[in-house]
């Protein structure tokens, strides 16, 4: 096709939109709505997302580690065993709302005095090895970190987290500190969560995790819920812009029956009758891109205040980080919907010859 | 298209004004209704030729012309148009066949939205024509149909007889070499049709093939030209010979 014809069909399209303002306006309108949808779904599965991750990075898995106070404290039938490892199966899932009590049931019924215990029967002697320890669950898949926590700096920790009459109880223990020291690990991808627990566990000089298994999983089902209902609403209003924007052409292509039918007769090629249409319908679905990217900033602008009220999230994400890819969404979303509706309706007119044409 | 070409070729040798521009071998058209509109055609139209195509309503005139620019494809038998064969030429083709032909309606087909000079315009622009070009050629269409002063005027406020004439110019800007003509004449003033005809027949004398239905019989009286009569569906008088109906 010659440039000029095409430069001459462009404007064609162009014109046929505006022969046809009221369609024309009216679809856009639709389109925006469609798309401000899309991107409301959009934006708040991003925020969901975010906030969802900030607690999955407050979600800390911690591992103690087989050293000497885990088996001073850590019960008669490890050392009857005589294994070094704990399989620990059961607390590694276990909910214990904190580290403290657990410690403090063991601390006062299965104290082993030091001098019993021989360096074979731990793992974890100096603070070198649990640091290479820490090393090595960092090199698990889908481990975000692993930080090394001594034993001092867990009880200081636990301590800070209770009220001030709460840690009254821990006078008892008089300077002595029953817990093990450790590392605080993150995870990446928290539907690895069980996964990943049992991969750390198997290391050697591994002794508990706690952790909280059943906020992994709920995170990571709020997280997929949010994401496939993201892609139906997606989905849904996707077709409803194909509907739009081909009734819209479809109009157009009965207003322009006229000079389809001399077109055709005077020797048109399928494509340049298809173009002006194809034109049109490009056009409309950028024409929403645009407008629906700016409305949404103020639509987000509303919708932030409220969400951050209601859902009680710290930060949301500015519009401006959307801005580029949302557009980019849009014109997409446009220029396929008014691509292939364009494309689909004039070909169904296109087989049709003159005298066919004007009975339409 | 190199076959027609060297049998083209091969007539003009003979005989310059022989050469079979249309035809039409052992046609029938039956529509999807069941219509049989044409029964076993067999016609030549040969280059330069004025053609009357006659007949009662119904008899399948315009069926004759709708297979010709291949808006319509025969059941049974071959129909040969400027060296395309229609029944085996592709979809794509269509547009090229047409290009070879000018088109005039009986309801005109003009775009009310569009002045004279552009109507006859966008019969160019639908070939890729240049602008320059398009002025040129579309100024002297207008005025081969004596229109030259009204290019600026929109096609309500013309005269049945002057809308036909820009439909001609329309027809005849890209300069086919066969103009069809279904009922040119059929929404025009009868003293305007006349007009018409005489302008189809100035067509005619500067070489292109005119082909004309008409139920007027007094205007194919007045032009003594070659008449096709068709009824019901079948060829029934040709005067080609030159023999008088
Ligand atoms: N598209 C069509 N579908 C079915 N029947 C048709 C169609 N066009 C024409 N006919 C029928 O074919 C016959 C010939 O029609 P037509 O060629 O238009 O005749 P004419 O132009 O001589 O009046 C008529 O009986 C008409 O009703
Ligand atoms: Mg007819």
């Amino acid at each position: 096709m010659k440039l000029r014809s095409f430069k001459h069909l462009l404007g064609g399209g162009l014109k046929n939109i505006w022969a046809n303002k009221l369609m024309s306006v009216a679809s856009v309108g639709i389109l925006i709505a469609c798309m401000s949808i899309i991107g409301l779904a959009y934006i708040l599965t991003e925020n969901v997302n975010k906030t969802l991750g900030e607690i999955e990075q407050q979600n800390v898995v911690m591992v103690y580690f087989n050293d000497i106070n885990s088996v001073r404290y850590g019960g008669a039938e490890k050392l009857s065993t005589g294994s070094n490892i704990s399989a620990a199966s059961d607390s590694s899932t276990a909910v214990s709302s904190t580290g403290a009590e657990s410690s403090v049931d063991s601390s006062t019924t299965n104290v082993v005095d030091p001098n019993e215990i021989s360096d074979e029967d731990y793992l974890i002697h100096t603070e070198q090895e649990a640091l290479a320890l820490c090393e090595k669950i960092r090199s698990v898949p889908n481990v975000a970190s692993a930080e090394f926590v001594s034993s001092e700096a867990g009880l200081e920790k636990i301590k800070q987290n209770m009220l001030s009459e709460q840690s009254e109880y821990f006078s008892f223990l008089d300077g002595d500190n029953p817990l093990s020291c450790g590392a605080k690990v993150t995870m990446t991808d928290l539907s690895l969560f069980d996964e990943t627990l049992a991969n750390i566990q198997a290391i050697d000089g591994v002794d508990t995790i706690q952790s909280q298994g059943d906020i992994a999983a709920k995170i990571t089902s709020i997280k997929n819920g949010v994401q496939i209902a993201a892609w139906w609403i997606i989905g849904i209003l996707f077709i409803i812009s194909l509907v739009i924007v081909s009734n819209t052409i479809r109009v157009t292509m009965y207003n322009r029956k006229l000079e389809i039918s001399i077109m055709k007769a005077v020797g048109a090629t399928d494509w340049y009758i298809r173009i002006p249409f194809l034109v049109e319908g490009v056009t409309l679905g950028l024409v929403s891109a645009l407008f629906t990217t700016g409305l949404l900033y103020f639509i987000y602008q509303a919708v932030v205040g409220t969400m951050k009220n209601a859902l009680s999230i710290s930060q949301v994400i500015p519009y401006s980080n959307f801005a580029w890819l949302l557009f980019g969404i849009f014109a997409v979303i446009g220029v396929v919907s008014g691509f292939l509706s364009s494309l689909v309706i004039i070909g169904k007119y296109l087989r049709k010859e003159g005298s066919e044409f004007r009975a339409i | 298209m190199s076959k027609i070409d060297t049998q083209i070729i091969q007539q003009q040798a003979v005989a310059p004004h022989q050469i079979p521009l249309i035809e039409f071998k052992g046609v029938s058209k039956t529509y999807l209704s069941g219509t049989n509109a044409l029964t076993d055609i067999n016609i030549k139209i040969n280059k330069g030729e004025f053609v009357f195509v006659v007949g009662a309503s119904g008899a399948g005139k315009s069926t004759f012309m709708k297979l010709i620019m291949r808006e319509e494809k025969p059941n049974t038998g071959d129909i040969i148009v400027n060296g395309y064969h229609l029944h085996t030429m592709s979809r794509k083709q269509v547009p090229m066949l047409r290009r070879t032909m000018g088109i005039v309606f009986q309801d005109f087909r003009l775009i009310p939205t569009l002045n004279v000079f552009d109507n006859v315009a966008f019969a160019m622009h639908v070939v890729g024509a240049g602008s320059r070009e398009i002025r040129k050629r579309v100024s002297n269409a207008l005025n081969m149909v004596g229109l030259g002063h009204k290019a600026r005027s929109m096609p309500s406020q013309l005269s049945g007889g002057e809308q036909q004439r820009v439909g001609l110019a329309r027809a005849l800007v890209n300069k086919p070499n066969l103009i069809i003509a279904d009922e040119p004449t059929g929404n025009v003033d009868p003293n305007m049709s006349y007009e018409i005809v005489e302008l189809l027949t100035e067509i005619n004398r500067r070489g292109t093939t005119v082909l004309m239905v008409t139920h007027e019989h007094q205007l194919v009286r007045d032009f003594a030209q070659r008449v096709i009569m068709i009824e019901k569906g079948r060829i029934i008088a040709d005067n080609s010979d030159g023999g008088l109906i």
